[in-house]
């Protein structure tokens, strides 16, 4: 049995069902995502996790133990929120120390363990700054350490890196990654940002209306997606129709077909192309964008229009709009998807 | 720019000069007052024939004076005690359990503002006059009145604070920590709503100081509060008046200034 077992996880506000029948485990130590469109359940789902909110039905077990009816305070759960939610009050220290005096613990203990965690975070010296005086990143942080000073069981992180700048991000995400490691924290976390959830996760559960669409490691989902959802929502693709997938690629499907932009090239004169190598067909670029180090055209081909990734090598190889080419496609990469 | 130079600071001479011109406006009957009871005989002359601190000291040893100061302070003090007890309370419930009732608390209390004071104290009095707890003419009528006056203005600074917090975060945030629901008040919630509650206790108090209409209807010379005192008093010296309405001011201006200090800096906010 895994350490987190969820099964037939429901959840209702009057009518409007928020997520329904969720079935997922989690191994010890392992780090997933649920990622998903804003509104798709996945927060709701996380804050049932910690008992913030009742489910309407299904169970929830941890380590053995059914929690699915114990209160927040019972679940040895820790979490971290997206508005940090700091005590305004308390100092960086106060706030870390909080879970452990609700506990009883003794001051000198506390103390010790608090400065524990404050290292492990890398806040020494803000000790006695109180969140107001604190940056985003280094108020995350508190949030975090306060949240692993109690030594949860499962550590959730409801999209912590949302309200941060883009280089914050970067760094605080590797640096939460790297924490979980250490402590071998088994740890859910929500975000909207696929390139995060790559990134970041053991596994993906992708979620879309409420239901788990698709879960496995970040490469299964990218490479194969179950259905047309999980194909644009992870990062770009190409949906072509059913009869373009015969024109394109020969290929016989009552399905629409994704093909992702880098796996199409253009063909070069003179170059050997191994079998899985489609045959080329002509395209026109309608227009292109420049990405930095990718440039992606929009071409059109046989009345389709697939965006095309190349390497922004040299500014000599840049293609004028308007301009013909010939496209290859790598008939290992296309995949056909169910709506 | 030496133009715009000139232009900005004729447009801040001009806006100085309003604003000094309505504040020394306003502050002129109190300096008049303040020269007055500090003047030992002022009829028929342009300036004072002397000054003298007598009537401070006439006032400050009058024992009904002492005596009414001191029931004012403590109606009033009972009532925000009162107030503070149940608003509070009262505001964390609607906030973090029926959200949706604020708006409805919004509209309650407005109504001690929609009931003229002469209204409402005539309908209290016929509500008591036969009443099986017979306050009228007591204090204690009189600190269920004050409450219901500084419920908007306690209701107003208060809810503002719970505001400013995001209040079920924090909850949710303590509850996961293994705070109950009364531990994350106290230690959580309560504390930052300190600085809006003691701006708003410190201005209520001063506000309800000066009642009178409510004072004089409800209890009248039954209880001598510091308004009914003055008031039985207009007869007595001009300057011994002046004294006892400068008094008064002193101590509302000093109220006023802390409440303003308090506010002064926000609270501090997690954002």
């Amino acid at each position: 049995m895994s350490y987190v077992n969820v099964t037939q996880l429901t959840k209702r506000f009057g009518d409007n069902t928020v997520f329904n029948d969720i079935h997922f485990t989690v191994e010890q130590g392992e780090f997933v995502t649920l990622l998903g469109p804003s509104g798709c359940g996945k927060s709701t789902l996380l804050r049932s996790l910690a008992g913030l909110n009742p489910v309407d039905g299904g169970e929830i077990w941890v380590n053995g133990e059914n929690i699915t009816h114990h209160s927040p305070q019972q679940r040895g759960i820790g979490m971290v929120f997206q508005s940090y939610a700091l005590f305004p009050n308390m100092t960086t220290a106060e706030n870390i120390a909080f879970g452990l005096k609700m506990k009883g613990m003794g001051q000198q203990e506390i103390q010790t363990q608090v400065q524990q965690v404050i290292e492990l975070v890398a806040l020494k010296g803000k000790e006695k700054h109180y969140p107001h005086q604190l940056s985003g990143g280094q108020r995350q942080r508190v949030a975090l350490a306060r949240a692993l000073v109690v030594k949860p069981r499962i550590l959730l992180l409801d999209e912590p890196l949302s309200a941060l700048d883009a280089k914050i991000r970067k760094h605080l995400r590797q640096q939460i990654r790297d924490i979980q490691t250490e402590l071998n924290l088994t740890t859910i976390f929500v975000t909207h940002d696929q390139e995060e959830a790559m990134i970041l996760s053991d596994r993906i559960f992708l979620m879309n209306q409420g239901k788990i669409v698709q879960q496995g490691s970040p490469e299964q989902i990218y490479t194969q997606p179950a259905n047309e959802f999980v194909a644009q929502f992870m990062g770009n693709t190409n949906l072509v129709s059913a009869s373009a997938a015969k024109q394109l690629f020969n290929l016989d499907t009552p399905h629409k077909v994704a093909i992702r932009p880098e796996s199409i090239y253009v063909k070069e004169a003179g170059r050997h192309y191994e079998p899985h190598i489609s045959s080329p067909q002509l395209g026109v670029i309608k227009q292109h964008q420049l990405l930095g180090n990718v440039i992606r055209y929009q071409v059109e081909v046989h009345d389709c229009e697939l965006s095309v990734d190349l390497l922004n090598r040299s500014s000599e190889r840049l293609l004028a709009n308007g301009s013909q080419l010939e496209l290859l496609f790598n008939l290992n990469e296309i995949q056909p998807v169910s709506a | 720019m030496p133009k715009a130079n000139v232009n900005s600071n004729h447009s801040a001479i001009w806006h100085k000069t309003v604003v000094y011109g309505i504040v020394s406006v306003m502050l002129l009957p109190i300096l008049a007052t303040l020269v007055y009871s500090l003047s030992s005989s002022w009829g028929a002359t342009i300036l004072p024939d002397g000054f003298t601190l007598d009537w401070y000291g006439q006032l400050l040893s009058d024992p009904r004076f002492l005596a009414a100061f001191g029931r004012s302070l403590l109606i009033c003090s009972a009532s925000l005690a009162l107030s503070a007890i149940l608003v509070i309370p009262a505001i964390f419930v609607v906030f973090y359990y029926f959200p949706k009732l604020d708006k409805l608390m919004n509209l309650l209390i407005l109504l001690p503002f929609a009931v003229p004071p002469v209204v409402s104290s005539v309908g209290l009095l016929q509500l008591y006059a036969d009443s099986a707890w017979p306050i009228v003419g007591t204090p204690w009528i009189l600190i269920g009145t004050y409450f219901t006056i500084a419920l908007p203005f306690m209701y107003r600074a208060i809810a503002n604070s719970f505001s400013a917090i995001h209040l079920n975060d924090l909850m949710d945030a303590a509850h996961l920590l293994g705070a109950s629901t009364f531990q994350a008040f106290w230690l959580i919630v309560l504390p930052n709503l300190k600085k809006g509650l003691l701006a708003s206790l410190f201005l209520s108090f001063s506000f309800l100081l000066g009642e009178f209409v409510f004072a004089n209807l409800l209890v009248g010379t039954r209880y001598e509060t510091l308004q009914i005192y003055l008031y039985n008093m207009r007869q007595t010296s001009g300057h011994f008046t002046s004294a006892l309405v400068m008094t008064y001011f002193l101590f509302v201006f000093l109220l006023t200034w802390l409440a303003s200090r308090f506010s002064a800096k926000p609270a501090a906010i997690s954002e």
